[in-house]
């Protein structure tokens, strides 16, 4: 790092909130040179995404997700969590705050305790556990989940009998460390920051005050969030769906969406973002635990707006019969004695239904915390008449004061990818602002010598995890255990509740100081996503990380053999046997380290490209913009205004100058990438006319284009349009006579197979349009054919105000589209209402057709050249749906904006904002480390006979001064194919060797050695 | 028959020709080679997506299936694998 002392900016920022979203931020942040102090109010961070228990619409575990990220945050060295605190006050200016923040006391030293959880086994007050949400107790001293980071236990004061009654103090009996401390007073502490970022998140609303609906009065009403946790693994019921009123198997469960939000009369006026995603996913899982289960969801509109949830939906219903009902229920009443509940509803016929359900879960809304308008004050920053704080489409990160950031839920609804795309936002926004003190504040790791295992026999160590009841409820844990624990070379065997939670980490470090372990095999989930945290752990420990095999009995053995115990405790068996086998062969690894050239390349020199391309200039580094068409601009050229108002082209005008301006930006426009050489932090890139340039990380943001249609006589009617259209007249100056009559037709190419994907912007579209017309003259008539209105989050406000102007909106169904004809100079359109049931003929001056988003149609040529996959829908896949929204899987490339889904401007933006963070963290470093796991060549072994030099596919090997073959280590990817070729075996792959592999075959057939 | 001067010679040319019948319990033991980025990608994803499929098989994990070496392929049928499921 460079040291620049001189720096009159700070090198820190307080990240405030430690959901996932200021979790990934602060990573970003810590990884790329910034010291972070992290605030929290609760005893342990982790936020809303600890409490879920499947995520949508993947159906990844949540708690598996989350839990090494908040041991990457809980072990980093330039991350300082402060837990149990608040900021109380914040003065200075943007690169030079001060803050105070109280800390509150937690009663435990967190330097002495170990985390052992003997206190709370002794202690005997017993309280309602907030984490349950009330559907178990906890106790007076306690930690919120059990992988809780930081894992020091706190005491809740109001509920402690020695702070309430004077006596008690069991648990500082059993505290063999010493660390309870009822004499703790807290502590108030200074910091000093250059940026901070708000993600405090958002509540959820509290549906006890719509008395109607019977929470906390019918016993087997529960809110979204309680069912979460009944259906959690390490929930209070274990992950078995019972019914709070009697602990019975439920059979009919209904969803009710939209509690707490769309209803500016009783609750909320917005939309919540979530929550018909969520309730599809609870439907689903419920159904995946109990196949008995009859879930049916009542909804007003399906908002599935996401990349690939429009799939999600289709599938629950079509695969696990969730029934969706179009219907509003106004009260649920309990059958006396029974715990049934009794809902009534209209069919769509009209007709009154009375039915019966075992259960209903509420899908409650989010709003503000109750101390949003302090919180607010606290930092100086402007809010809505909801309490959100004021941002704008153009700058959706940016608070109205300088200098202090907001991502999150707190910004506006949101999931968990949007959430961690802003995480990332905020962070390349932190590093805009304070580039030059980057470096200043933070410290290095001091890593202890490795072990040397010279002469020293193999000392294996295994450790094999429950995963909750994940790998638990199928395999038969104790018997793994037995099978492995005599295999020659294996001297330690444990099991671990959940492997990857930092108690694990700890208690996997000593296994192997106080055994003297020299390998180490985990047997929990999947080496993709859990190896490098587990590596980090013995490299702690002080071995070298490669002499780690982690063996996936969760993914590959549990989750694919339910219901088989026998079998898949035999298969879980060899899994380990064979991961143990490769174990007692695995020889330390040295890792090399290349430069980094401090530049980007960004493909597409549209509004996401230009973004990415000033936050990164702005960082310090240099950046070229590569555009294939003329000028820049790209699909927001057509766009006059946003939804909120904003005047688009005016801010394309400004960006486009500022791109120009920028001394670290060079723009290449009616040019095309060559090719690209070379690896992470070291791209060598031919442009077309044949410029060279060479650049450290890759950004590809090469949009999307407007589907042109082909249906509702669009180009044979000069009458029919499409939005755009549309907008573009409106923006000439347009003004709609009285009584011409403008009908829009929602889903046009989107929504329908091939096509099964939501476009996210054309309902928007076609309400900014329709409110424009209205505003512009009353007299005109806009009726709005829609199959679901989707303006989530704020958005529903102008849905609410089109409605208010008039606006007629009128439902249709896929099977049953519009029909359109052609009535001499007008048209007429003929749909089937669905309150009404019959059919609605109309005649129109105007027939506006909202068309959805398609790919780019060079995605797929770039995709080939990064060797980047594409969705079905021909989107660029992410490296993780939920937690890599921005990365892919080959290292140092990135993605913004429509190149990854269909979006609206704002969210463009903050995904362009993200790529340039998460490319900071790339650019920043003086050196990366280059992986173990790289093809070795034996020179003596090698015949010259140029198999290798042919089939590889990073020209690593070359011919050296004497002629003959030999290998650049530095180019190698490690995939092996030189060594599969190569008929001299002169080549073998780091932990990939052939005897590593023979021995695992060996191993798999009960050929392994016994002791 | 007509005895011929080496029975034994005879039986085992005898016994390569003639499969062994297949009792009718038998599970086959398939051992697959899959690629770290894509093939055990799939395999964890159908993890994910609980897709059920039979336990006998076990999965080897490449760098990349062109790591695949035929003496791989010949040691696995030496030590009685059935089957073989290379995919990448």
């Amino acid at each position: 790092m460079n040291e620049k002392a001189s720096s009159l900016k700070k090198g820190s920022v307080l990240v405030v909130g430690g959901g996932i979203g200021g979790m990934q931020a602060a990573l970003d942040l810590a990884d790329s040179g910034f010291k972070v102090h992290m605030v929290q109010k609760d005893p342990s961070i982790g936020g809303t995404m600890v409490m879920l228990d499947k995520t949508f619409p993947t159906g990844d575990c949540s708690m598996c997700m989350i839990s090494p990220k908040m041991v990457e945050v809980g072990r980093h060295l330039n991350i300082d969590i402060h837990s149990l605190a608040e900021v109380v006050s914040v003065e200075g200016k943007p690169g030079d705050f001060r803050v105070k923040v109280k800390c509150a006391p937690r009663y435990v030293d967190p330097d002495k305790c170990t985390g052992c959880g003997d206190c709370e086994v002794k202690c005997p007050k017993k309280v309602l556990s907030e984490f349950e949400q009330g559907l178990t107790v906890r106790k007076a001293i306690y930690s919120l989940f059990p992988q809780a980071v930081p894992n020091t236990r706190a005491i809740d004061k109001d509920n402690c009998l020695y702070f309430k009654k004077g006596r008690c103090r069991l648990c500082q009996k059993a505290c063999k460390a010493g660390a309870i401390n009822f004499e703790d007073n807290g502590k108030e502490i200074d910091l000093h920051v250059g940026a901070i970022i708000l993600c405090p998140g958002l509540d959820r609303y509290d549906a006890k005050v719509r008395g109607e609906f019977g929470l906390g009065r019918w016993k087997n009403v529960v809110t979204s969030i309680q069912f979460e946790r009944i259906l959690s693994a390490s929930g209070p019921y274990k992950g078995k769906i019972k019914r709070p009123f009697d602990g019975k198997h439920p059979k009919k469960v209904a969803w009710i969406q939209c509690v707490g939000s769309r209803d500016p009369r009783n609750a909320n006026p917005w939309c919540s973002s979530v929550c018909c995603m969520y309730a599809t996913k609870q439907a689903i899982i419920a159904r995946e635990h109990d196949a008995k289960i009859e879930p049916t969801i009542f909804f007003m509109d399906m908002r599935a707006f996401g990349k690939d949830f429009d799939k999600y939906v289709e599938r629950a219903k079509n695969e696990y019969n969730v029934r969706y009902q179009r219907a509003m229920i106004s009260t649920i009443r309990e059958e006396p004695g029974t715990g049934d509940l009794l809902l009534r509803y209209a069919a769509e016929s009209g007709k009154l239904i009375d039915d019966i359900f075992d259960m209903v879960v509420l899908s409650v809304g989010l709003e503000p915390h109750k101390d949003a308008v302090k919180f607010a004050k606290i930092f100086g920053i402007d809010t809505n008449s909801y309490c959100f704080p004021v941002t704008s489409p153009l700058q959706p990160v940016q608070t109205s004061r300088e200098g202090v950031f907001v991502t999150g839920a707190y910004q506006g609804p949101k999931d968990i990818p949007e959430t961690v795309m802003q995480g990332s936002a905020v962070a390349g926004e932190a590093m805009a602002l304070l580039g030059e003190a980057r470096g200043t504040e933070t410290i290095a790791k001091e890593l202890s010598d490795e072990k040397d295992l010279t002469d020293e026999e193999v000392r294996i160590g295994v450790f094999v995890c429950h995963c909750g009841i994940n790998i638990a409820s199928t395999v038969e844990i104790d018997k793994v255990f037995e099978a492995v624990k005599d295999l020659s070379g294996v001297v330690y065997v444990t099991d671990m509740i959940y492997a990857c939670a930092q108690d694990s980490q700890e208690m996997l470090k000593q296994a192997v100081r106080e055994n003297n372990l020299n390998r180490v095999v985990v047997a929990s989930c999947t080496p993709r996503t859990h190896e490098p945290l587990f590596q980090d752990t013995i490299r702690d420990a002080g071995l070298n990380k490669y002499l780690f095999d982690l063996a996936d009995i969760r993914e590959q053995c549990s989750w694919c053999h339910m219901g088989h115990k026998e079998e898949a405790t035999k298969k879980a068996i060899r899994i380990v046997k064979m991961a143990i086998a490769k174990a007692r062969l695995l020889e330390p690894l040295k890792t090399d380290t290349v430069g980094v050239t401090p530049a980007a390349m960004v493909i597409g020199g549209g509004i996401a490209g230009m973004t990415t391309a000033l936050s990164l200039a702005d960082q310090g580094f240099q950046v070229s913009i590569i555009e294939r068409e003329k000028e820049l601009g790209g699909l927001l050229r057509n766009l006059y205004h946003t939804l909120e108002g904003n005047d688009v082209q005016e801010f394309l005008k400004s960006r486009i100058a500022q791109v120009q301006a920028h001394k670290r930006i060079k723009v290449y426009t009616g040019i095309e990438v060559k090719k690209t050489e070379g690896f992470v932090g070291n791209f060598k890139t031919t442009l077309t006319d044949g410029t060279k340039i060479e650049h450290g990380a890759i950004i590809l943001a090469t949009g999307g284009i407007e589907y042109e249609p082909a249906e509702y006589l669009y180009k044979e009617s000069g009458h029919v349009i499409t939005q755009r259209e549309l907008e573009k007249k409106l923006a000439m100056g347009e003004k709609p006579k009285s009584g011409g009559r403008f009908v829009m037709i929602q889903c046009v190419g989107s929504r329908e197979e091939p096509n099964q994907y939501c476009s996210r912007i054309c309902c928007q579209d076609a309400i900014k349009n329709a409110v424009a017309i209205k505003q512009r003259n009353s007299e005109a008539q806009v009726v709005i054919l829609y199959r679901d209105i989707r303006t989530y989050g704020l958005r529903e406000n102008y849905y609410k105000q089109a409605r208010d102007l008039g606006v007629i909106f009128v439902r249709y169904e896929v099977d049953k589209k519009p029909v359109v004809e052609r009535e001499g100079e007008r048209l007429r359109i003929k749909t089937w209402d669905y309150m009404l049931n019959k059919d609605l003929v109309m005649d129109a001056d105007w027939l506006v057709l909202s068309t959805g988003l398609r790919p780019h149609p060079t995605t797929d040529k770039i995709g080939e050249m990064y060797k980047i996959t594409r969705n079905p829908d021909g989107y660029f896949l992410e490296a993780h749906v939920k937690l890599r929204p921005v990365d892919f899987p080959s290292e140092g490339i990135f993605v913004s904006g429509l190149a990854h889904a269909p979006k609206n401007l704002d969210e463009t933006i903050s995904q362009s904002l993200a790529a340039a963070g998460r490319a900071g963290t790339v650019l920043s470093k003086d050196h990366l480390s280059v992986s173990g796991i790289i093809a070795k060549h034996r020179k003596d072994l090698c015949m010259s006979c140029l198999s290798c030099f042919r089939v590889c596919p990073f020209d690593s090997p070359y011919i050296d001064e004497e002629g003959k073959v030999a290998h650049n280590e530095v180019k190698c990817h490690g995939c092996g194919i030189c060594a599969g070729i190569c008929p001299a075996k002169a080549f073998q792959v780091n932990s990939f060797r052939d005897d590593q592999i023979l021995a695992m075959i060996d191993a798999a057939v009960e050929c392994e050695t016994v002791k | 028959m007509v005895k011929v001067a080496e029975p034994g010679v005879q039986e085992e040319v005898h016994s390569i020709e003639k499969p062994h019948e297949t009792p009718p319990d038998w599970e086959p033991n398939i051992l697959a080679f899959a690629c770290h980025y894509c093939a055990f990608a799939a395999a964890d994803l159908a993890g994910v997506m609980r897709l059920s499929y039979p336990s006998n098989v076990k999965i080897i994990r490449l760098p990349c299936t062109g790591k695949l070496d035929y003496i791989h392929i010949l040691h696995a049928f030496e030590r009685g694998v059935d089957g073989i499921f290379a995919a990448g």
